[in-house]
Order: structure tokens, then C-alpha cells, then sequence
């Protein structure tokens, strides 16, 4: 319904505890930092509309709990998800291994439909770092991710990230938007029979719905 | 029939008391027992009433009781053999009429038919329950906004399809779910397109979806509902085992930092926990959703109150847990399945209320495959707990708080302790006041008295002033002065007054003529020296007079005369005069 206009996708944002998932969500939505005047109670579920090029798009971006006890629970998150954001701290290599498990999975249960961002956070730690530039950008690749650095403490890469996913995800649901109108005849007739049943009895309907 | 139980009732409490016989017996007086249940008539005569006030016959049922009542009282005595003609006779008579009346009652019975078709629609209506009532009115009223061939269709195809899904009871829930996500998706396309609603707006667009959902679901929901309780029935029960099971399971446990002891908290916990248990009585899945989204907003608040600053998903997801296991919600996996299936996919895909179904529906999973690990116990201590053979530290204190009565009771404990500590300390500050005034008191006498011990008041006696020029004198005291003058004696010791002098400065005409008198202008000491040579002595009693208190202000200098006087008495005459 009118997709070619405007898109509304759904983001999750994964990482484990202590990445910053919450600081670089709560910047790039209210453009603050460990504020104590953030006008949302919560940094769970946000919504943030953007026009790129013309087209406008709203995000909802769904934080997931991080912690190892509920990451049995990540498929319930993700399911219909447009996009992710995995987020890994640069100086902790285990925040970047809890990545590679999460894009598995994700490419497991949502296929390739899914873009996925890998944030590296926390640049301002520089000299901290554990995690390799090369390695974490060779990795992204492989996995046909985008990798970034940002930093929500120095407001680095955080809007580049978002608008870069939501061009993706925008290209994903025209193409998919296109494949549909292209098998529109086996696509969507099964439902449009249904419906057409529905108003047997009445003729008029079903001119109307035929139109 | 309630009007049957309420007699009954009465009837029982009236069988405590003593009550004669008579009243026992059948209404109509047949002589047989009658029944509270069947209006205090015996079985026979209420069934025979009830058969004809069905037919709304009840002038002539009368009338057939009456007679039918000497029958019966002689059929008490059948041995007595009494049976005569006239009874038979009246037998006949009976039967005849139960003749006529079964005739009678065919053509009654047409007409109530033809009464009961009109009235089947008020009966519909009134089997509607109150929910749907309502949301019958709102959704009526919402159409009269839209312009009318728009309203006729949206009303057309929603009935079409209530009564698909009423007709078949037999179909399957994957199947109605199926129908019913279809009929959404028509409909949310034949709004976009199709001209009678071309003129609607994006917003009405959307409304007109949600009222759509809401009425369809609030009209299905019985049939629909009935169906998953009673499919998933055995999954709402295990699910509330589960949590019962797991009723020692604190915040702690969980890896959140609510502070449940906290009073605000508590009060939050409360207000979360009826949200999530309110939802299994709401209808339309959008209101099942707005109860969870609620349940969510309390639950930030509780973390807000708890550590400041927005809560993340970390945060959220065990306290929602947390919630879910003390809530313990009516038909929680019904509830899940009858949204997940019911309601508008788009609405569960994107919206807030969508983000938090998907945690509690996480929260039920979590709660499912709870593990020993996932609390960060052993297995041995978890096993224990939950078997019931240990109580976890501080979980028997956090139940109990959860149990509305005893909370109550310590919170009353609270205010009473509070209200006596004030009502103490209110003592305390009641007696350090008296004490402070006794001893205010008693400063003040000591010193009122030091003060007296210090300047002790001696009286002098007063030095009379002179006999001065009446002139100088104040119009109003002259009049006194005029008269003790007349009736007294002069005193031996005279003095002149400096007030004198005052008064005389202040008394401008007594100037100017002290002017005339000399040819010269004076200056006050000259009148003075001059008034002081025509000095008499004078009397006595003129210093009583002085120092009686007046009316005038006048006569006050006069009293500051003769303290003056104190003063000046100090200096021998001869000064005075050679001044």
C-alpha cells in the first residue's frame, strides 16, 4: 500500500550489555548523551522519521535485552524485522564474538532480506581498543553487513549508520516491491479469491473489488 | 429464574421461625402442600398456572381454579365415597371446557408467534452483551461521519462476515484467523481504493480501520475467544502452574534492581500488575494491547524511580518478567494466541503496542524454559526452591508484601508508629514551652523587681511653682489656678519653673505683651527674671492639682512642671535672680 512513498521499517538492535546499544540509540533519536533530561522514560522502543531523497521513512527501533539469559528469546525479537543493528564494544573482543553469533542466526531465520549494520562503539576509547579495524571490516563483508565506527559519548558515525541502513532497506523493499507486482498474478490471487467469495452474494461487491 | 431462588430464600429463613401450617398449604387451597419454588403453589396448580398465564389467560385460569378447588378438597376423602352426580356432572363440564380452551389456545398460539417474530430483534439486542452495546454505539456513531454509501459498505461487509464466522462454529481457529486477517487486509485496500471512500482522509482511513477491528473482534470475541480457551486450556493451566511454581523468584533472581520495599515502587508494581491481569477482560485485541502497553509504562516508571534515566530493553525485559510472575494473568497463552491471531498484523509488526506484545511474549517463553542457570542458581538450590522444600532468602518478606492485606496492615503499623512519634514529639514541644514560659515569668519579675530595687520610686514633695501672670498660664489650667489661689494658703519655699519658661515661649501673645510692658523686645530670660520679681508665694495645694491627671494635654506640661521643679529646686533662689 502506497510503498513507493512511504516505508516504515522495523530496526532491532542487538549487542550485549555494557556496548552502548542504549547511549547510541537515545543520540541518534534525541541527539544527547548520559543527559538527564531525556524526554522518554524509555530507550527501549523509539521512533525516528527521516526523508532520504524524497521518500519518507519511519523507523522503529526495537531494543533487545542483551544479556546471555534471554538470548534464547532473540528469534521472538527479530522475527519481520527489516533491519538490525549489531553493536560490539572496540575494546571488548567478546562483545564482537557475541556478533558473529547474532548475524548467524539472523541470516538463519530472516535470510538475505535482512540489512545488517555492525557498530563498533565506543571509538572515543581509542587507545583501549581490542578489536581490529581490518578484522572487524574483513568480517562484516563476508557476512554482507556494514561496518562502522561510532561513537554516541562524541555523537561519531551514528547518523551516517542509520541513514546508510535505511538506503538499504528502502533498495530491499522496492526491489521486493517490484518482484511482487512482477508475480502479482500468483502473488496475491489466492487472497483476492477470498475475497471475492466473501461477497458472492452480493454482485455489486464484486465488480467493486475486481476494479 | 432468579424470582424462584429469591422466595426460596425467604422461605428458608422463615422456616426458622415457627410458622402455623396453614401457611405451608397450597395457595390455592387445594389442601396439598405448596412450594416456595413454585410460588407457594403446589406442583399440580403452579404447573396448570403456569400453562395458562403462558398463554396469558389469567381472568379465566381464576375463575377454573375456584372450581377446581372443591374437586380437589373432596378428593382428599376418596374412601369417604361421596363421589355423587354432581360431581360428575362438574367433571363434564371441566372436560368440555378444556375443549373449547385448547381451541382457544391454537389460535392464541398464532398470534404469539407473529408476536415473537416482531420481538426477535429486540432480543438479539438484548442478548448483546454490554461490551458489544457499546462498541455497537461508538462504531455507529464514528459512521455517521463518514459520508453514507461508505458507512452502508463497511457495515454490509462486517455483518457478512460475523455471521460466516458465527455460522460455522466448526472451522478451525488457523481457519477464522486466516478469514479474518483476509477480510483486513480487503478492507484495508478497498479503503484506499475504493471510490465511495475516496473522500475520507488518512486519518478517518485509519480510524475506520480501527473501529473495523474493534467491532468485528468485540461481536467475535466469544466464539472466537471460547474456542482458543478451551483449545489451549491445558497450556493456560500449565502456564499458570509454572508460575505458581515460581512464586519465590525475586527481582534479584532476575538481574533487576527494582526495590520493591520502596513504597512508590510498590504502588507502581500494584498499578502494572492490574494493567497485565485486566487484560484477559478486554475484548478487541487493540484494548488487550493498550492493557500490556500500560502494564509497560508502569514498569519504566518503576525503573525510572528505581535508577533514573530511560530504561533500556536490558533493564525492561527482566522487570516485565518479574511483573508477569507475580501478576500471574488469567488465560495468559489464550490471550497471546487470540492477539497474535486476531488482530491487525500491522499493528503487531511496528507500533509500540506491537515492541511490548513481543516482550511479554518473550516474558512467557523466558518464564517456560526458566532454568536454574538463567537465575544464576545451582541446580540443587533451584530444584530445592522450587519444590517447595526451601524459601529463598528474602522471598517469604516480598510475598508477603504482595498479599494485599498484610501490606496493608504493615502500612497502617507505619502511620501509626509516624503518629505517635509526631504525637510525641508534639508533647515534647508543648512542655519545653511551658517550661519556657515559667521561666520567661520569672525573668521578668526578677527583673521587673532588679529594676524597682534600682531606681526605688521615692515621691518628693513637689515645689510648688510660683504665682505666676495668669497671662502666661494655658487658658485651660488658668481657671485652677484661679481658684486654689483663692482658697489657700502660699507655701514659704517658692520656686520659679523653667516649664513656665516654656509655656510662656510657647504662649506668643504672653511674649508680645511682655514686649509692651518693657518697650523692648525680651528675651525669654528677661520674662522670666521679670515674672520671677513679681513672684507670690503659692499655695499648697496647687501641686495636687497639678499632678492630677486631665483631659488636656495642657495640663501633662504642667505635670513635667513639677518635675522640672525637682530639678531647678537643686538651685537657691538668689541664682534665679541674678540671672
Amino acid at each position: 500500500m502506497a510503498g513507493s512513498r512511504s516505508h516504515s521499517f522495523k530496526v532491532v538492535l542487538l549487542g550485549e550489555g555494557c556496548v552502548g546499544k542504549t547511549s547510541l540509540v537515545l543520540r541518534y533519536v534525541e541527539n544527547k548523551f548520559n543527559d538527564k533530561h531525556f524526554s522518554t522514560l524509555q530507550a527501549s522502543f523509539l521512533n525516528k522519521k527521516l526523508n532520504i531523497a524524497g521518500k519518507r521513512v519511519s523507523l522503529a527501533i526495537w531494543d533487545t535485552a542483551g544479556q546471555e539469559r534471554f538470548h534464547a528469546l532473540g528469534p521472538i525479537y527479530y522475527r519481520d524485522s527489516n533491519g538490525a543493528i549489531l553493536v560490539y564494544d572496540v575494546t571488548d573482543e567478546d562483545s564482537f564474538q557475541k556478533v558473529k553469533t547474532w548475524v548467524k542466526e539472523l541470516r538463519k531465520m530472516l535470510g538475505n532480506d535482512v540489512c545488517l549494520c555492525i557498530a563498533g562503539n565506543k571509538i572515543d576509547l581509542e587507545k583501549d581498543r581490542a578489536v581490529s579495524l581490518e578484522e572487524a571490516d574483513s568480517y562484516a563483508t563476508s557476512v554482507g553487513a556494514k561496518h562502522f565506527l561510532t561513537s554516541a559519548k562524541l555523537n561519531r558515525g551514528i547518523e551516517e549508520l542509520f541513514v546508510d541502513l535505511a538506503k538499504r532497506m528502502i533498495e530491499i523493499a522496492e526491489s521486493s516491491d517490484e518482484h511482487r507486482v512482477n508475480s502479482l498474478g500468483r502473488g496475491s490471487n489466492p487472497r483476492r479469491n477470498v475475497v471475492i467469495v466473501d461477497d458472492e452474494p452480493q454482485q455489486q461487491k464484486t465488480g467493486c473489488c475486481g476494479g | 429464574m432468579s424470582s424462584k431462588s429469591e422466595p426460596a430464600h425467604r422461605f428458608r429463613r422463615a422456616n426458622l421461625l415457627h410458622i402455623p401450617e396453614s401457611d405451608l398449604l397450597c395457595k390455592n387451597g387445594c389442601g396439598f402442600y405448596g412450594n416456595p419454588a413454585w410460588q407457594g403453589y403446589c406442583s399440580k396448580c403452579h404447573k396448570e398456572l403456569y400453562q395458562k398465564s403462558k398463554h396469558s389467560n389469567v381472568p379465566e385460569l381464576k375463575s377454573k381454579y375456584s372450581r377446581r378447588s372443591p374437586s380437589q378438597t373432596s378428593g382428599e376423602s376418596p374412601d369417604s365415597s361421596f363421589l355423587t352426580f354432581s360431581k360428575f356432572e362438574e367433571k363434564k363440564r371441566h372436560q368440555s371446557e378444556k375443549r373449547a380452551k385448547t381451541i382457544k389456545s391454537i389460535i392464541k398460539r398464532t398470534s404469539t408467534f407473529k408476536e415473537a417474530a416482531a420481538h426477535s430483534g429486540w432480543k438479539e439486542q438484548r442478548h448483546m452483551s454490554f461490551e458489544s452495546q457499546k462498541v455497537n454505539r461508538d462504531f455507529g456513531e464514528f459512521l455517521k461521519t463518514l459520508r453514507e454509501p461508505a458507512a452502508q459498505d463497511v457495515k454490509k461487509h462486517i455483518h457478512v462476515l460475523i455471521d460466516r464466522v458465527q455460522k460455522y462454529t466448526d472451522r478451525s481457529i488457523d481457519e477464522a484467523s486466516e478469514l479474518i486477517q483476509d477480510f483486513y487486509q480487503a478492507v484495508g485496500e478497498r479503503f484506499e481504493t475504493h471510490p465511495a471512500f475516496q473522500g475520507a482522509s488518512p486519518d478517518q482511513v485509519e480510524q475506520l480501520m480501527n473501529f473495523t477491528e474493534k467491532y468485528l473482534m468485540t461481536r467475535l470475541y466469544k466464539v472466537l475467544f471460547g474456542q482458543i480457551s478451551t483449545e489451549d486450556e491445558e497450556k493456560d493451566l500449565a502456564i499458570q502452574k509454572r508460575i505458581r511454581s515460581l512464586n519465590w523468584v525475586t527481582a534479584e533472581h532476575l538481574g533487576s534492581d527494582i526495590d520493591d520495599k520502596h513504597p512508590e515502587v510498590r504502588d507502581l508494581i500494584d498499578k502494572a500488575i492490574t494493567d497485565i491481569i485486566e487484560m484477559d477482560s478486554k475484548r478487541a485485541p487493540q484494548d488487550k494491547l493498550s492493557c500490556i502497553v500500560r502494564c509497560s509504562q508502569n514498569i519504566f516508571n518503576i525503573l525510572h524511580v528505581c535508577h533514573g534515566g530511560p530504561a533500556s530493553a536490558d533493564e525492561f525485559l527482566p522487570a516485565l518478567v518479574f511483573i508477569v510472575l507475580k501478576a500471574n494473568p488469567p488465560l495468559l497463552q489464550s490471550n497471546i494466541k487470540y492477539i497474535t491471531q486476531f488482530s491487525n498484523p500491522s499493528r503487531l509488526m511496528s507500533g509500540e503496542g506491537g515492541y511490548y506484545f513481543t516482550n511479554l511474549c518473550c516474558a512467557v517463553a523466558f518464564i517456560e524454559n526458566l532454568t536454574a542457570e538463567s537465575l544464576n542458581l545451582s541446580q540443587d538450590e533451584f530444584n530445592r526452591y522450587l519444590s517447595g522444600e526451601a524459601v529463598p532468602p528474602g522471598g517469604y518478606e516480598q510475598n508477603a508484601f504482595l498479599c494485599e492485606g498484610l501490606r496493608l496492615m504493615y502500612q497502617n503499623l507505619a502511620a501509626l508508629s509516624d503518629l505517635r512519634q509526631r504525637h510525641d514529639k508534639l508533647m515534647a514541644e508543648a512542655l519545653s514551652l511551658r517550661e519556657d514560659m515559667n521561666k520567661f515569668k520569672d525573668t521578668i519579675t526578677k527583673e521587673v523587681d532588679l529594676v524597682l530595687a534600682k531606681t526605688p520610686l521615692i515621691i518628693q514633695p513637689y515645689k510648688i511653682p510660683p504665682d505666676i501672670d495668669l497671662k502666661v498660664l494655658p487658658s485651660v489650667i488658668r481657671e485652677h489656678v484661679l481658684q486654689d489661689r483663692a482658697s489657700s494658703t502660699w507655701p514659704t519655699d517658692v520656686l520659679l519653673t523653667e516649664a513656665t519658661l516654656v509655656d510662656i515661649e510657647n504662649d506668643q501673645i504672653a511674649g508680645q505683651q511682655a514686649v509692651e510692658d518693657s518697650g523692648c523686645p525680651l528675651s525669654a530670660s528677661d520674662i522670666f527674671i521679670k515674672q520671677a520679681s513679681s513672684l507670690k508665694p503659692k499655695p499648697e495645694k496647687v501641686t495636687h492639682v497639678l499632678l492630677e491627671p486631665s483631659t488636656t494635654g495642657t495640663v501633662e506640661t504642667f505635670h513635667k512642671v513639677g518635675e522640672y521643679s525637682l530639678d531647678l529646686g537643686e538651685f537657691p533662689h538668689s541664682h534665679f535672680v541674678q540671672m
